[in-house]
């Protein structure tokens, strides 16, 4: 299901998906609509633009969330004009799964957009690498991510957007067994109890950056 | 003062709202006349109570007491001043309440003027006896034409003098109205001061709201567009087919195309470049040329403007233009823009539905930008229409 007020671009997103063989149950221009489409017929996926009418600021962010409080089990992909930190950790912050935060102009580089869709839809976390980014470079003196290494940045990077320990030896082309000596040490110096679940990590390194 | 010097907004430099025409002569003539009347209340006054209470004022444990008995009667006689004042010379004051001492020193001062101009009225009336009996002299032969000569001169001086006296005193009986009841000097600062305040925080306001309708049109125009672009691009390149694939490069160069339209009307919208290099004229030919509903345009500016009166006219155009367009339903608009070196007065109207909303944010914007140079801004707009904003702007 899409939730977007520019026909343009929502019809462009319902072609592109049909194209790639997703079933588009609803295509619709503000919050209140996608929720009651939702209601009708529980998707797999929603794709959300935050800034819809009436009044331009979160109402897409607020349909997400009540989306995913009422659904937990469907996929939420909210699409973001700039990276606002604030509703990125709004979304994240009712338990990281099947979620993603993308910049709006991500949908433009269409296998991103499509990798991101499947990587949610598989119970992931996706992250626009730029908030990521943004996230990740914030070094102030307060900021424990000035002690890491570049190359434990890097793999935090990865790991921010959702990729699993494979994934990420895969891309960066390191082993895994150096991925994981990596991010144990990233979790050693962000004081952060290591775990499995890669989601919940994710939310952790968030959670402490937002601190 | 003629009309063109005249500023829009008169912040009571005269301590009073003008009135359009001043009163006619009889009229103003009848309230001098009163005004002596008046003015022997006063000496009556004076007189009579004044005299009873002054030992009480010399005394200081009753002054105060008496000083307010001396105040009240005083009050009510300016009272009477401000009516007469009104009713025969056209001024408009604000009610305001002046200390006892104040008023007395009005009632005072009003009261010798008043008096004085009863005298030169009476040496007047005299004066025109003294004519008639000479007149009369020389129509009997009784007078001849060598005794005359220097009495006419000699009576053509004191009446000018006369004349001169009453003028005077006229305009002496003005100012101590005025200075009494009016604004004060320091009042009308303050009442500047404030109107300074308030059209520069509305410029402020005006500016953001420009800033965000701005912001809105990249967002929700340009930027949706590209993203449109990219992603049509995008499927392009994912496309199996060769004939599918140039489909959507075919719609992708259109979309381009569309692209370069919304970018060149935002950057308009933003500030028409035209209006530097081509004047106004040129400029609001663009607003008629985007305008969807038949747009009739008169221009007469006698001079150039200056410039920001030349943006101030633009956007009240472009933005009633874009306002009835929307909002109005209207079938036709003209445009007025008339100036004659002192002043331009922008007239936009439109023959739709009327009901705009004055305090809506594209009409606040206007206000606060016509507010800005001292300008006067006229909304109508009754239900059923139609609408005419009229903008008057000073050049100066």
């Amino acid at each position: 299901m899409l939730a977007e007020d520019s026909t343009l671009l929502r019809e462009g997103l319902v072609r592109l998906l049909a194209e790639e063989g997703h079933d588009v149950l609803a295509a619709v221009g503000d919050g209140t609509s996608l929720v009651r489409e939702a209601e009708a017929r529980t998707p797999d996926l929603v794709v959300v633009d935050i800034r819809m009418p009436p009044t331009h600021t979160d109402e897409g962010l607020r349909a997400a969330l009540d989306i995913r409080e009422r659904w937990p089990a469907v996929g939420v992909l909210v699409l973001s004009q700039h990276v606002e930190r604030t509703y990125a950790a709004r979304l994240l912050s009712g338990g990281a799964e099947r979620v993603g935060y993308l910049l709006k102009d991500r949908v433009a580089q269409v296998d991103e957009f499509l990798d991101a869709l499947e990587r949610i839809r598989a119970g992931g976390v996706v992250l626009d690498p730029e908030v990521v980014r943004q996230l990740v470079l914030r070094s102030t003196h307060s900021d424990p991510l000035a002690g890491l290494t570049p190359r434990e940045r890097t793999v935090l990077q990865e790991l921010a957007q959702g990729r699993t320990n494979a994934a990420i030896a895969q891309r960066l082309h390191l082993s895994l067994s150096s991925v994981e000596k990596h991010l144990g040490s990233v979790f050693d110096k962000l004081e952060l109890p290591s775990t499995t679940e890669y989601s919940r990590r994710v939310l952790a390194v968030l959670h402490y950056l937002k601190s | 003062m003629d009309d063109a010097a005249r500023p829009l907004r008169d912040s009571g430099g005269a301590g009073t709202v003008p009135a359009a025409q001043p009163f006619p002569l009889p009229r103003r003539a009848a309230g001098a006349l009163l005004g002596c009347c008046t003015a022997l209340l006063g000496l009556l006054y004076f007189a009579v109570p004044g005299a009873a209470l002054g030992p009480f004022l010399l005394w200081p444990r009753t002054h105060g007491r008496a000083l307010a008995l001396l105040a009240g009667g005083a009050r009510r006689l300016a009272e009477l001043e401000r009516w007469r004042r009104g009713v025969f010379f056209g001024d408009v004051f604000p009610v305001h309440r002046a200390s006892g001492r104040a008023v007395l020193r009005y009632v005072a001062a009003r009261t010798w003027t008043g008096v004085l101009f009863a005298f030169v009225t009476g040496l007047l009336v005299f004066g025109a006896v003294l004519a008639g009996l000479l007149a009369a002299g020389v129509v009997r032969s009784t007078t001849s034409w060598q005794e005359l000569l220097p009495q006419a001169a000699l009576g053509g001086v004191l009446l000018f003098l006369d004349l001169q006296g009453l003028v005077s005193l006229g305009a002496l009986d003005a100012r101590l109205a005025r200075e009494h009841f009016g604004p004060s000097a320091r009042e009308l600062l303050e009442q500047r001061i404030d109107e300074l305040a308030a059209s520069r925080a509305g410029v402020l306001e005006a500016v953001d709201t420009e800033r965000r309708r701005i912001e809105r049109d990249l967002h929700d125009g340009v930027q949706q567009r590209l993203v449109a672009l990219a992603m049509l691009l995008g499927r392009a390149r994912r496309n199996r087919t060769p004939e599918q694939a140039e489909a959507l490069l075919r719609q992708a160069h259109k979309e381009s195309r569309d692209v370069l339209t919304e970018l060149r009307e935002v950057a308009w919208r933003v500030y028409p470049s035209a209006l530097d290099s081509l004047g106004l004229e040129e400029a609001l030919g663009g607003v008629a040329e985007r305008c969807v509903i038949p747009l009739r345009m008169e221009f007469a500016l006698a001079v150039p403007l200056p410039r920001p009166v030349e943006t101030a006219a633009y956007f009240v155009v472009s933005e009633a233009v874009t306002n009835a367009a929307k909002h109005s339903g209207a079938t036709h608009i003209s445009v007025t823009v008339r100036g004659d070196g002192n002043r331009v007065s922008v007239r936009v109207r439109d023959n739709g539905i009327g009901g705009a909303d004055p305090a809506g944010s594209g009409l606040t914007g206007l206000r606060s930008r016509v507010d800005a140079l001292d300008g006067l801004l006229h909304i109508e707009s009754p239900p059923k229409g139609p609408t005419t904003i009229t903008a008057e702007l000073l050049c100066a």
